[in-house]
Protein backbone atom coordinates (compact mmCIF):
# COMPACT_ATOMS: atom_id res chain seq x y z
CA UNK A 1 0.00 0.00 0.00
CA UNK A 2 2.91 2.89 0.97
CA UNK A 3 4.49 1.85 -2.40
CA UNK A 4 1.44 2.54 -4.39
CA UNK A 5 1.05 6.02 -2.96
CA UNK A 6 4.36 6.32 -3.65
CA UNK A 7 4.12 5.43 -7.34
CA UNK A 8 0.94 7.92 -7.24
CA UNK A 9 3.15 10.86 -5.80
CA UNK A 10 5.93 10.35 -8.42
CA UNK A 11 3.47 9.99 -11.63
CA UNK A 12 0.31 11.70 -10.82
CA UNK A 13 1.32 15.11 -12.56
CA UNK A 14 1.75 12.67 -15.72
CA UNK A 15 -0.99 10.40 -15.85
CA UNK A 16 -3.75 12.85 -14.34
CA UNK A 17 -3.86 15.03 -17.24
CA UNK A 18 -3.73 12.19 -19.74
CA UNK A 19 -6.83 10.59 -17.79
CA UNK A 20 -8.48 13.47 -17.68
CA UNK A 21 -8.24 14.58 -21.57
CA UNK A 22 -8.98 10.81 -22.08
CA UNK A 23 -12.57 10.82 -19.98
CA UNK A 24 -13.69 13.59 -22.34
CA UNK A 25 -13.16 11.27 -25.33
CA UNK A 26 -14.88 8.60 -22.77
CA UNK A 27 -18.13 11.23 -22.55
CA UNK A 28 -18.05 12.05 -26.02
CA UNK A 29 -18.63 8.49 -26.69
CA UNK A 30 -21.21 8.17 -24.65
CA UNK A 31 -23.21 10.75 -25.37
CA UNK A 32 -23.18 10.62 -29.20
CA UNK A 33 -24.07 6.65 -28.59
CA UNK A 34 -26.75 7.52 -26.16
CA UNK A 35 -28.30 10.23 -28.75
CA UNK A 36 -28.08 7.83 -31.34
CA UNK A 37 -29.61 4.64 -29.38
CA UNK A 38 -32.41 7.63 -28.19
CA UNK A 39 -33.30 8.07 -31.50
CA UNK A 40 -33.00 4.63 -32.77
CA UNK A 41 -34.76 3.07 -29.27
CA UNK A 42 -37.73 5.16 -30.11
CA UNK A 43 -38.07 4.30 -33.36
CA UNK A 44 -37.83 0.31 -33.00
CA UNK A 45 -40.55 0.57 -29.85
CA UNK A 46 -42.98 2.23 -32.05
CA UNK A 47 -42.35 -0.78 -34.49
CA UNK A 48 -42.87 -2.95 -31.51
CA UNK A 49 -46.22 -1.65 -31.02
CA UNK A 50 -47.65 -1.33 -34.12
CA UNK A 51 -50.75 -3.14 -34.59
CA UNK A 52 -49.49 -4.78 -38.35
CA UNK A 53 -47.31 -8.09 -37.80
CA UNK A 54 -44.28 -7.79 -40.13
CA UNK A 55 -42.65 -4.43 -38.29
CA UNK A 56 -43.42 -5.76 -35.37
CA UNK A 57 -41.68 -8.70 -35.98
CA UNK A 58 -39.08 -6.90 -37.30
CA UNK A 59 -38.84 -5.08 -34.28
CA UNK A 60 -39.20 -8.20 -31.58
CA UNK A 61 -36.16 -9.67 -33.72
CA UNK A 62 -34.00 -6.68 -33.91
CA UNK A 63 -34.20 -6.25 -30.05
CA UNK A 64 -33.57 -10.23 -28.98
CA UNK A 65 -30.35 -10.23 -31.33
CA UNK A 66 -28.85 -7.15 -29.53
CA UNK A 67 -29.79 -7.66 -26.38
CA UNK A 68 -28.61 -11.17 -26.81
CA UNK A 69 -24.87 -10.75 -27.81
CA UNK A 70 -22.17 -9.49 -26.23
CA UNK A 71 -21.64 -5.75 -26.80
CA UNK A 72 -17.90 -6.65 -27.82
CA UNK A 73 -19.40 -9.08 -30.53
CA UNK A 74 -21.15 -6.19 -32.07
CA UNK A 75 -18.43 -3.75 -31.73
CA UNK A 76 -16.40 -7.14 -33.61
CA UNK A 77 -18.58 -7.15 -36.32
CA UNK A 78 -19.40 -3.69 -36.88
CA UNK A 79 -15.61 -2.82 -36.85
CA UNK A 80 -13.77 -5.37 -38.65
CA UNK A 81 -16.06 -7.01 -41.36
CA UNK A 82 -17.16 -4.36 -43.29
CA UNK A 83 -13.35 -3.78 -44.65
CA UNK A 84 -12.50 -7.20 -45.01
CA UNK A 85 -15.77 -8.24 -47.24
CA UNK A 86 -14.91 -4.74 -48.98
CA UNK A 87 -17.77 -2.77 -47.87
CA UNK A 88 -15.99 0.44 -48.00
CA UNK A 89 -19.07 3.32 -47.68
CA UNK A 90 -19.21 1.15 -44.21
CA UNK A 91 -15.82 1.11 -43.32
CA UNK A 92 -15.67 3.72 -39.82
CA UNK A 93 -13.11 5.19 -37.83
CA UNK A 94 -12.86 3.07 -34.39
CA UNK A 95 -15.09 6.31 -33.05
CA UNK A 96 -17.99 6.03 -35.22
CA UNK A 97 -17.72 2.04 -34.79
CA UNK A 98 -17.69 2.59 -31.31
CA UNK A 99 -21.02 4.87 -31.50
CA UNK A 100 -22.43 2.64 -33.85
CA UNK A 101 -22.06 -0.70 -32.11
CA UNK A 102 -23.58 0.79 -28.69
CA UNK A 103 -26.11 2.82 -30.26
CA UNK A 104 -27.21 -0.62 -32.09
CA UNK A 105 -27.15 -2.32 -28.37
CA UNK A 106 -28.51 0.34 -26.76
CA UNK A 107 -31.31 0.97 -29.64
CA UNK A 108 -32.38 -2.59 -28.22
CA UNK A 109 -32.52 -1.73 -24.60
CA UNK A 110 -34.15 1.50 -24.77
CA UNK A 111 -37.02 0.15 -27.22
CA UNK A 112 -37.96 -1.97 -24.46
CA UNK A 113 -37.88 0.72 -21.88
CA UNK A 114 -39.99 3.19 -24.43
CA UNK A 115 -42.60 0.60 -24.81
CA UNK A 116 -42.84 -0.64 -21.44
CA UNK A 117 -43.04 3.43 -20.26
CA UNK A 118 -46.06 3.57 -23.15
CA UNK A 119 -47.71 0.28 -22.38
CA UNK A 120 -47.50 1.53 -18.65
CA UNK A 121 -50.31 4.59 -19.66
CA UNK A 122 -54.01 3.81 -18.86
CA UNK A 123 -55.32 2.78 -22.55
CA UNK A 124 -58.22 5.39 -21.14
CA UNK A 125 -55.77 8.11 -22.28
CA UNK A 126 -55.67 7.12 -25.91
CA UNK A 127 -58.92 6.28 -26.70
CA UNK A 128 -60.00 9.65 -25.48
CA UNK A 129 -57.11 11.53 -28.02
CA UNK A 130 -58.58 9.12 -30.67
CA UNK A 131 -62.17 9.86 -29.84
CA UNK A 132 -61.72 13.80 -29.78
CA UNK A 133 -60.67 13.52 -33.41
CA UNK A 134 -56.40 13.63 -33.02
CA UNK A 135 -55.11 11.31 -35.27
CA UNK A 136 -52.64 8.53 -34.13
CA UNK A 137 -49.73 10.12 -34.41
CA UNK A 138 -50.82 12.92 -32.92
CA UNK A 139 -51.86 11.29 -29.96
CA UNK A 140 -48.69 9.44 -29.56
CA UNK A 141 -46.30 13.26 -30.26
CA UNK A 142 -48.76 14.70 -27.42
CA UNK A 143 -50.52 12.48 -25.56
CA UNK A 144 -48.60 9.25 -24.71
CA UNK A 145 -45.16 10.29 -25.18
CA UNK A 146 -44.91 13.25 -23.48
CA UNK A 147 -46.65 11.16 -19.79
CA UNK A 148 -44.27 8.29 -20.73
CA UNK A 149 -41.27 10.22 -20.82
CA UNK A 150 -41.57 10.68 -16.85
CA UNK A 151 -41.78 7.26 -16.12
CA UNK A 152 -38.66 6.24 -18.12
CA UNK A 153 -36.90 8.69 -16.93
CA UNK A 154 -35.48 6.21 -14.35
CA UNK A 155 -34.60 3.26 -16.45
CA UNK A 156 -33.15 5.64 -19.10
CA UNK A 157 -31.14 6.72 -16.65
CA UNK A 158 -29.77 3.31 -15.36
CA UNK A 159 -28.74 2.46 -19.03
CA UNK A 160 -27.10 5.77 -19.16
CA UNK A 161 -25.01 4.02 -16.38
CA UNK A 162 -24.65 1.34 -18.01
CA UNK A 163 -23.60 2.75 -21.45
CA UNK A 164 -20.63 4.54 -19.62
CA UNK A 165 -18.94 1.92 -18.19
CA UNK A 166 -19.64 -0.18 -21.78
CA UNK A 167 -17.70 2.60 -23.52
CA UNK A 168 -14.30 1.02 -21.74
CA UNK A 169 -15.17 -2.08 -24.19
CA UNK A 170 -14.40 -0.07 -27.28
CA UNK A 171 -11.21 0.19 -25.92
CA UNK A 172 -10.67 -3.07 -27.37
CA UNK A 173 -11.29 -1.44 -30.73
CA UNK A 174 -8.97 1.27 -30.28
CA UNK A 175 -11.42 3.54 -29.86
CA UNK A 176 -10.30 7.28 -28.32
CA UNK A 177 -11.61 6.61 -24.40
CA UNK A 178 -9.85 6.12 -21.27
CA UNK A 179 -9.70 2.45 -20.80
CA UNK A 180 -7.20 2.77 -23.70
CA UNK A 181 -5.38 5.53 -22.51
CA UNK A 182 -5.02 3.27 -19.35
CA UNK A 183 -3.91 0.51 -21.04
CA UNK A 184 -1.43 2.44 -23.06
CA UNK A 185 -0.34 4.32 -19.51
CA UNK A 186 0.41 0.65 -18.02
CA UNK A 187 2.41 -0.73 -20.63
CA UNK A 188 4.78 2.27 -20.58
CA UNK A 189 4.32 2.65 -16.86
CA UNK A 190 5.03 -0.81 -15.74
CA UNK A 191 2.21 0.24 -13.42
CA UNK A 192 -0.73 -1.75 -14.15
CA UNK A 193 -2.14 -1.60 -10.25
CA UNK A 194 -1.72 2.05 -9.65
CA UNK A 195 -2.77 3.05 -13.28
CA UNK A 196 -6.04 1.05 -13.55
CA UNK A 197 -7.04 1.61 -10.02
CA UNK A 198 -6.90 5.37 -10.77
CA UNK A 199 -8.59 4.49 -14.36
CA UNK A 200 -11.56 3.07 -12.17
CA UNK A 201 -11.69 5.83 -9.70
CA UNK A 202 -12.10 8.33 -12.86
CA UNK A 203 -15.04 5.89 -13.70
CA UNK A 204 -16.66 6.26 -10.64
CA UNK A 205 -16.13 10.02 -10.65
CA UNK A 206 -18.53 9.84 -13.78
CA UNK A 207 -20.78 7.35 -13.05
CA UNK A 208 -21.56 8.13 -9.43
CA UNK A 209 -23.12 11.30 -9.92
CA UNK A 210 -25.63 10.30 -12.57
CA UNK A 211 -26.19 7.19 -10.27
CA UNK A 212 -27.24 9.38 -7.40
CA UNK A 213 -29.32 11.47 -10.02
CA UNK A 214 -31.17 8.14 -11.36
CA UNK A 215 -32.00 7.33 -7.78
CA UNK A 216 -33.36 11.15 -6.72
CA UNK A 217 -35.88 11.00 -9.75
CA UNK A 218 -36.84 7.06 -8.79
CA UNK A 219 -37.63 8.48 -5.50
CA UNK A 220 -39.70 11.36 -6.82
CA UNK A 221 -41.45 9.29 -8.91
CA UNK A 222 -42.51 7.10 -6.07
CA UNK A 223 -43.80 9.89 -3.98
CA UNK A 224 -45.79 11.58 -6.72
CA UNK A 225 -46.25 8.90 -9.14
CA UNK B 1 -16.04 -16.91 -53.65
CA UNK B 2 -19.70 -16.04 -51.59
CA UNK B 3 -21.13 -16.11 -47.94
CA UNK B 4 -22.42 -19.71 -48.08
CA UNK B 5 -20.09 -21.24 -50.10
CA UNK B 6 -17.57 -20.40 -47.38
CA UNK B 7 -20.18 -20.90 -45.10
CA UNK B 8 -20.68 -24.09 -45.48
CA UNK B 9 -16.87 -25.57 -46.14
CA UNK B 10 -15.81 -23.98 -43.15
CA UNK B 11 -18.44 -24.11 -40.83
CA UNK B 12 -17.32 -27.87 -39.05
CA UNK B 13 -13.90 -26.73 -38.41
CA UNK B 14 -15.16 -22.81 -36.94
CA UNK B 15 -17.95 -24.65 -34.94
CA UNK B 16 -15.63 -27.26 -33.60
CA UNK B 17 -13.35 -24.50 -31.92
CA UNK B 18 -15.60 -22.33 -31.12
CA UNK B 19 -17.71 -24.55 -29.18
CA UNK B 20 -15.05 -25.45 -27.20
CA UNK B 21 -14.72 -21.89 -26.42
CA UNK B 22 -18.15 -22.35 -25.57
CA UNK B 23 -17.74 -24.41 -22.67
CA UNK B 24 -15.08 -22.68 -20.95
CA UNK B 25 -18.03 -19.61 -21.23
CA UNK B 26 -20.44 -21.52 -19.33
CA UNK B 27 -17.73 -22.92 -16.99
CA UNK B 28 -16.91 -19.41 -16.16
CA UNK B 29 -20.23 -17.77 -16.22
CA UNK B 30 -21.39 -20.71 -14.03
CA UNK B 31 -18.09 -20.24 -11.66
CA UNK B 32 -18.55 -16.32 -11.40
CA UNK B 33 -22.36 -16.76 -10.62
CA UNK B 34 -21.54 -18.53 -7.79
CA UNK B 35 -19.27 -16.90 -6.42
CA UNK B 36 -21.23 -13.91 -6.82
CA UNK B 37 -24.32 -15.75 -5.05
CA UNK B 38 -22.84 -16.22 -2.20
CA UNK B 39 -20.93 -13.08 -1.92
CA UNK B 40 -23.49 -11.06 -2.76
CA UNK B 41 -25.77 -12.63 0.06
CA UNK B 42 -23.17 -11.55 2.59
CA UNK B 43 -22.79 -8.26 0.58
CA UNK B 44 -26.23 -7.73 1.55
CA UNK B 45 -27.28 -8.90 4.98
CA UNK B 46 -24.10 -6.48 6.21
CA UNK B 47 -25.92 -3.71 4.29
CA UNK B 48 -28.61 -4.19 6.41
CA UNK B 49 -26.74 -4.80 9.85
CA UNK B 50 -27.38 -2.53 12.38
CA UNK B 51 -23.65 -1.65 12.73
CA UNK B 52 -22.95 1.25 10.74
CA UNK B 53 -19.32 0.35 9.80
CA UNK B 54 -20.31 -2.90 8.28
CA UNK B 55 -23.31 -1.20 6.20
CA UNK B 56 -21.04 1.82 5.62
CA UNK B 57 -18.37 -1.04 4.39
CA UNK B 58 -21.13 -3.05 1.93
CA UNK B 59 -22.41 0.19 0.74
CA UNK B 60 -18.81 1.61 -0.35
CA UNK B 61 -18.47 -1.59 -1.64
CA UNK B 62 -21.17 -2.40 -3.85
CA UNK B 63 -21.39 1.42 -5.33
CA UNK B 64 -17.54 1.26 -6.17
CA UNK B 65 -17.66 -2.20 -7.98
CA UNK B 66 -21.67 -0.90 -9.53
CA UNK B 67 -19.40 2.32 -10.69
CA UNK B 68 -16.89 1.12 -12.14
CA UNK B 69 -16.96 -1.05 -15.73
CA UNK B 70 -15.73 -4.77 -15.49
CA UNK B 71 -13.42 -3.99 -17.57
CA UNK B 72 -11.40 -2.12 -15.28
CA UNK B 73 -11.78 -4.95 -12.33
CA UNK B 74 -10.88 -7.78 -14.13
CA UNK B 75 -7.86 -5.41 -15.46
CA UNK B 76 -6.38 -5.03 -12.20
CA UNK B 77 -7.39 -8.08 -10.47
CA UNK B 78 -5.10 -9.86 -13.90
CA UNK B 79 -2.33 -7.28 -14.22
CA UNK B 80 -2.51 -5.25 -11.01
CA UNK B 81 -2.51 -7.70 -8.70
CA UNK B 82 1.09 -9.46 -9.55
CA UNK B 83 2.38 -6.17 -8.26
CA UNK B 84 1.81 -7.06 -4.82
CA UNK B 85 2.57 -10.77 -5.57
CA UNK B 86 -0.58 -12.50 -6.35
CA UNK B 87 -0.10 -14.64 -9.45
CA UNK B 88 -3.66 -15.65 -10.71
CA UNK B 89 -4.32 -17.61 -13.49
CA UNK B 90 -6.54 -16.49 -16.46
CA UNK B 91 -9.39 -18.56 -15.76
CA UNK B 92 -9.35 -17.80 -11.96
CA UNK B 93 -9.04 -13.82 -12.38
CA UNK B 94 -11.93 -14.03 -14.88
CA UNK B 95 -14.03 -15.94 -12.35
CA UNK B 96 -13.22 -13.92 -9.72
CA UNK B 97 -13.43 -10.63 -11.04
CA UNK B 98 -16.64 -11.53 -13.20
CA UNK B 99 -17.76 -13.23 -9.38
CA UNK B 100 -16.76 -10.08 -6.92
CA UNK B 101 -18.34 -7.38 -10.12
CA UNK B 102 -21.69 -9.81 -9.82
CA UNK B 103 -21.91 -10.04 -5.98
CA UNK B 104 -22.74 -5.95 -6.19
CA UNK B 105 -25.32 -6.37 -8.39
CA UNK B 106 -27.07 -9.14 -6.55
CA UNK B 107 -26.22 -7.96 -3.22
CA UNK B 108 -29.18 -5.17 -4.36
CA UNK B 109 -31.15 -7.53 -5.34
CA UNK B 110 -31.02 -9.53 -2.60
CA UNK B 111 -31.99 -6.44 -0.39
CA UNK B 112 -34.25 -5.63 -2.60
CA UNK B 113 -35.88 -9.04 -2.25
CA UNK B 114 -35.46 -9.20 1.71
CA UNK B 115 -36.95 -5.85 1.70
CA UNK B 116 -39.86 -6.43 0.11
CA UNK B 117 -41.05 -9.25 2.92
CA UNK B 118 -43.58 -8.16 5.30
CA UNK B 119 -41.79 -6.96 8.82
CA UNK B 120 -44.74 -8.48 10.45
CA UNK B 121 -43.21 -12.51 9.27
CA UNK B 122 -39.74 -11.35 11.10
CA UNK B 123 -41.80 -10.16 14.06
CA UNK B 124 -43.81 -12.97 14.42
CA UNK B 125 -40.82 -15.35 13.97
CA UNK B 126 -38.72 -13.41 16.32
CA UNK B 127 -41.57 -13.63 18.98
CA UNK B 128 -42.15 -17.43 18.64
CA UNK B 129 -38.73 -17.49 19.94
CA UNK B 130 -36.69 -17.98 16.89
CA UNK B 131 -33.14 -16.87 16.13
CA UNK B 132 -32.89 -13.67 13.81
CA UNK B 133 -30.43 -16.25 11.81
CA UNK B 134 -32.53 -18.89 11.76
CA UNK B 135 -35.67 -16.55 10.84
CA UNK B 136 -33.91 -15.16 8.14
CA UNK B 137 -32.90 -17.99 6.60
CA UNK B 138 -36.37 -20.15 7.24
CA UNK B 139 -38.80 -17.02 7.35
CA UNK B 140 -37.42 -14.59 4.58
CA UNK B 141 -35.46 -15.70 2.47
CA UNK B 142 -37.72 -18.29 0.95
CA UNK B 143 -40.48 -15.85 0.57
CA UNK B 144 -37.81 -13.57 -1.02
CA UNK B 145 -35.94 -16.15 -3.28
CA UNK B 146 -39.64 -16.16 -5.57
CA UNK B 147 -39.51 -12.39 -5.88
CA UNK B 148 -35.49 -12.05 -6.59
CA UNK B 149 -35.65 -15.39 -9.16
CA UNK B 150 -36.78 -13.29 -12.12
CA UNK B 151 -33.33 -10.53 -11.47
CA UNK B 152 -31.32 -13.22 -10.96
CA UNK B 153 -31.94 -14.99 -14.25
CA UNK B 154 -31.64 -11.14 -15.93
CA UNK B 155 -28.26 -11.09 -14.29
CA UNK B 156 -27.43 -14.40 -15.05
CA UNK B 157 -28.05 -13.37 -19.01
CA UNK B 158 -25.85 -10.35 -18.35
CA UNK B 159 -22.53 -12.15 -16.90
CA UNK B 160 -23.01 -14.57 -19.67
CA UNK B 161 -22.30 -11.76 -22.39
CA UNK B 162 -19.93 -9.94 -20.22
CA UNK B 163 -17.40 -13.36 -20.36
CA UNK B 164 -16.78 -12.38 -23.61
CA UNK B 165 -14.97 -9.55 -22.21
CA UNK B 166 -12.49 -12.25 -20.33
CA UNK B 167 -11.07 -13.14 -23.26
CA UNK B 168 -8.83 -9.93 -22.89
CA UNK B 169 -7.16 -11.80 -20.26
CA UNK B 170 -6.15 -14.92 -22.56
CA UNK B 171 -8.95 -17.31 -20.97
CA UNK B 172 -9.63 -19.60 -24.03
CA UNK B 173 -13.84 -18.74 -24.37
CA UNK B 174 -15.90 -18.27 -27.20
CA UNK B 175 -14.49 -14.44 -28.43
CA UNK B 176 -10.76 -15.92 -27.77
CA UNK B 177 -11.21 -18.29 -30.13
CA UNK B 178 -13.07 -15.72 -32.59
CA UNK B 179 -10.62 -13.48 -32.49
CA UNK B 180 -7.40 -16.62 -33.31
CA UNK B 181 -10.21 -17.69 -36.28
CA UNK B 182 -10.13 -14.82 -38.17
CA UNK B 183 -6.25 -13.80 -37.61
CA UNK B 184 -5.73 -17.49 -39.26
CA UNK B 185 -8.46 -17.09 -42.04
CA UNK B 186 -9.97 -14.15 -42.38
CA UNK B 187 -13.15 -14.68 -42.08
CA UNK B 188 -14.19 -12.27 -39.82
CA UNK B 189 -17.99 -11.95 -41.04
CA UNK B 190 -18.65 -15.98 -40.53
CA UNK B 191 -16.44 -16.18 -37.46
CA UNK B 192 -18.09 -13.33 -35.40
CA UNK B 193 -21.66 -14.16 -37.01
CA UNK B 194 -21.70 -17.86 -35.58
CA UNK B 195 -19.75 -16.56 -32.29
CA UNK B 196 -23.07 -13.92 -31.53
CA UNK B 197 -25.05 -17.24 -32.91
CA UNK B 198 -23.42 -19.05 -30.09
CA UNK B 199 -24.25 -16.48 -27.48
CA UNK B 200 -27.79 -15.94 -28.71
CA UNK B 201 -28.73 -19.75 -28.90
CA UNK B 202 -27.44 -19.45 -24.72
CA UNK B 203 -29.67 -15.85 -24.12
CA UNK B 204 -32.47 -16.52 -25.92
CA UNK B 205 -33.71 -19.31 -23.96
CA UNK B 206 -33.00 -17.37 -21.14
CA UNK B 207 -34.75 -13.93 -21.42
CA UNK B 208 -38.22 -16.48 -22.67
CA UNK B 209 -37.50 -18.08 -18.99
CA UNK B 210 -36.92 -14.41 -17.43
CA UNK B 211 -40.83 -13.64 -19.29
CA UNK B 212 -42.16 -17.03 -18.05
CA UNK B 213 -41.17 -16.33 -14.31
CA UNK B 214 -42.19 -12.89 -14.49
CA UNK B 215 -45.58 -13.96 -15.45
CA UNK B 216 -46.25 -16.63 -13.25
CA UNK B 217 -45.14 -14.11 -10.56
CA UNK B 218 -48.00 -11.80 -11.28
CA UNK B 219 -50.32 -14.71 -11.53
CA UNK B 220 -49.89 -15.54 -7.58
CA UNK B 221 -49.48 -11.90 -6.26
Amino acid sequence: MPRLLDIYRDNIRDWFPEMLSACLGTLKLSLFAFIVASALGLIVALLRISSRRSPRWLAISFIEVMRGTPALVILYIVYFVPPQVGLSWLTFSSFTAAVAGLALQGGAILAEVFRSGIEALHAGQREAALTLGMTPAKTMRYILLPQAMRVVLPPVGNYAIGLLKDTSVCALIAAPELMLRAKDLASSSFEPMAVFCLAALFYFFMSYPLSLAVRYMEYRLGRHG
Amino acid sequence: MDFWTVMVARFPYFMSLLLKGAVMTVTVAVGALALALVLGLLIALFRMSPSRIVSGFAYVYTEFLRGTPALAQLFVIYFGLPDIGIELKPVEAAIIGLGINGSAYLSEVYRAGIQAIHRGQVEAALSLGMTPLGSMRDIVLPQAIRIMLPPITNFSITLLKDTALVSVVAVPEIMFYARNLVTETFQSMHVYLLAAAIYLAMTIPMSRLVAYLERTRRAWS
